[in-house]
């Protein structure tokens, strides 16, 4: 038992000289999208207002063909960083979902278009090559 | 023979750390790139919006135009290096020396417009002006 301890103490202190120097940051806008929320979303029958009780009010409306269209989005971005004495490496990758409802002139889900690109988000430390 | 061995790494580990020293690398990195060769399925007249979101994901705008709707999809790639003459001095002589900082950023934002008809038909597609060349990692401003 007395032998975990220092063994415990030597991890914790490799630990946080490994890690020094380390910055981990996320950073969001919005909040992801329901997909329950989404999926839920019948066309020819959804209303505007069942729409905004489910999702919340779009972050955006757009008026395009005549039609209304919101669009919800949310943005998640990851980014490792190795800030030494001498050498400095910043990484930052966003990524973004975005969701459209386009309502008829009756006020009627007409289609639904989703993309969801932040599940690829990833912490990438080297700044080189792809 | 074999001491000079020690000492001419030591040589060369030193001015690689010295060469290195005070060099901050960044990079940021906005969704991914959409190539000519993932919209080659695309026909005038005859793919739908939904059936360009199921291909390449939905856009990131939607805007309306003169010539009708228009899905924006965007992405962008920005490169920035600096290198501090400040950094080896500040070792010896402590946190008050003064920074000395050369930096340069390359920001490539990249765009595909697609324009639909009123029936939500593509009528027309088109990639921004792409540079030829990468943004380079390089601290040199001038």
């Amino acid at each position: 038992m007395l032998f975990f301890k220092p063994l415990a103490g030597i991890i914790l202190i490799l630990a946080l000289v490994l890690t020094q120097g380390c910055i981990v940051t996320r950073g969001t806008i919005g909040e992801p999208l329901q997909e329950e929320a989404i999926s839920a979303i019948k066309k020819g029958t959804t209303t505007m207002a069942e729409v905004v009780s489910s999702l919340g009010a779009p972050d955006r409306i757009v008026r395009g063909n005549d039609r209304e269209i919101f669009h919800y989005y949310y943005y998640d971005g990851k980014s490792p960083a190795m800030m030494l004495l001498i050498l400095n490496f910043i990484r930052m990758d966003i990524k973004s979902d975005n969701l459209y409802v386009f309502f008829d002139r009756n006020g009627i889900a007409e289609e639904v278009v989703y993309g969801k690109r932040t599940g690829n988000t990833k912490f990438r430390l080297w700044p080189f090559g792809d | 023979m074999a001491a000079r061995f020690p000492a001419i790494r030591l040589v060369a580990g030193t001015l690689c750390l010295l060469l290195c020293a005070g060099c901050t690398v960044r990079r940021v990195v906005f969704n991914d790139v959409v190539t000519k060769e993932q919209v080659n399925f695309i026909r005038v007249g005859q793919t739908t919006l939904p059936e360009l979101a199921d291909h390449i994901g939905a856009p990131d705008e939607v805007t309306e135009s003169e010539f009708g709707v228009v899905a924006l999809y965007n992405w962008s790639d920005t490169k920035s290096a600096a290198l501090d003459f400040g950094t080896i001095p500040r070792l010896f002589f402590g946190p008050f020396v003064p920074t000395m900082t050369l930096t340069k950023t390359g920001i490539t934002p990249e765009q595909l417009q697609v324009v639909f008809d009123p029936q939500w038909t593509v009528r027309a597609y088109v990639f921004s002006r792409r540079t030829t060349e990468e943004p380079v990692v390089w601290f040199w401003p001038f």
